[in-house]
């Protein structure tokens, strides 16, 4: 709390206000500085010509868990504000049936190279990382923790939950994966010298789940609706598969 | 605009009590997106209320992952120690997943039957709803 009245200029909050402590544990406080947070993010990332490195998550994050270590808010009371976007999360999940639907026959003419390359893909994806830890060396439960990352949270947190991994560690690789697909797409995009829109579209999906879906459809409604259906199946398949595939190891 | 909402989180309820009665590992908002997606194949389309939210709130997808962006930056003491692990993975194994997902795909489209479908990508969306 200190470090917050240390911003303020002198005498600008009544004492008592500060004493009383209203300010820091009103929930609405941190919810309008998650979204003027986002909005400052977005706008930079609009004045660097969307460029992924200055994604807004990966611009607003760090800032927001900064000044949540600064005035001391326990990070469960920051979720409990921030519940409406939580909840938001699902309803936008059925909002994306308008664009897949709308894009749809697009879609119908590339389904069998994106139904095998996220049957193949999510494998990779969740292989990959666990194989990674492994070899630098993490628990058992990082490991589980670690098998759903490219899936989209929802989905990530019912499989975390059913193949006994840790939920909140689940939820913040998810993210960070998400970003770091989005962030790492045109480097990747670059590399394999590809430049159709709807596979661009498939691979942000598949690797970097909602947020790499929201950057899909930054590039175009089409890319984004590739983006919708190989995310929903990813996540779909891993659902089914990942509790099954744990017990083999 | 509440239509729209309306339509969106009656489906969503759809959804959760059909996961719900199935017991499946499909989340329900995955289950909503499917139904919704199915209604308008037989609709036909969706209402022009319908498309206006559902475009605002994917505009602002990446915001609703943020409070759980945060969360990377309080894990529990006893998992510091894992950290250079749980990086490493995220970073190098997204490279190197994404890297042989994008080659797979790229051979797979290359097949005669989809790249005659490619320039058709640039033809004018069929719903006035994308312009």
């Amino acid at each position: 709390m200190d470090a917050i009245r240390g911003l303020l200029p002198h005498n600008f909050l009544p004492d008592n206000f500060l004493q009383s402590n209203s300010l820091p544990s009103n929930p609405l406080l941190w919810l309008l500085l998650t979204l003027a947070c986002y909005q400052a993010a977005l706008w930079l990332y609009q004045r660097c010509g969307r460029r992924a490195i200055v994604h807004p998550i990966a611009t607003s994050a760090p800032f927001i868990a900064l000044l949540l270590w600064l005035s001391d808010i326990p990070y469960r009371d920051y979720v409990a504000a921030n519940q409406l976007l939580y909840f938001l999360l699902g309803p936008t999940t059925v909002a994306l049936a308008i664009p897949l639907y709308q894009e749809f026959h697009h879609i119908r003419k590339l389904a069998l190279p994106v139904l095998l390359t996220v049957l193949l893909g999510s494998a990779v994806a969740a292989l990959s990382a666990v194989g990674i830890a492994w070899l630098v060396g993490a628990n058992r439960l990082v490991l589980l923790s670690l098998a759903p990352k490219s899936v989209t949270t929802p989905i990530a947190i019912g499989i975390a939950e059913n193949i006994g991994a840790l939920p909140t560690l689940t939820t913040g690789v998810v993210v960070f994966t998400g970003v770091i697909g989005t962030l790492l797409s045109p480097l990747v995009f670059y590399l394999l010298q590809l430049r159709d829109m709807r596979l661009q579209g498939v691979l942000l999906g598949l690797n970097a789940h909602g947020i790499g879906t929201a950057r899909s459809f930054e590039i175009h409604p089409t890319a984004g609706a590739f983006a919708t259906l190989s995310m929903g199946l990813t996540g779909i398949f891993s659902a089914l598969t990942l509790p099954y595939a744990v017990r083999l190891f | 605009m509440l239509k729209g909402v309306i339509v969106i989180l009656l489906f969503q309820l759809l959804g959760e009590t059909l996961v719900a009665l199935l017991q499946s590992p499909v989340p329900g908002p995955v289950a909503g997106m499917i139904l919704l997606w199915l209604a308008l194949a037989i609709k036909g389309g969706p209402s022009k209320d319908l498309s206006v939210v559902s475009h605002n709130l994917i505009q602002y997808l990446s915001l609703f992952f943020l409070p759980a962006g945060v969360g990377l930056f309080f894990l529990p003491p006893e998992l510091h120690q894992y950290l250079p692990a749980l990086i490493s993975a995220m970073v190098a194994g997204t490279l190197v997943a994404m890297l042989l997902s994008g080659w797979l795909l790229k051979s797979l489209a290359r097949s005669p039957d989809s790249t005659q479908t490619r320039t058709q990508v640039r033809n004018p969306a069929r719903n006035p709803a994308d312009q």
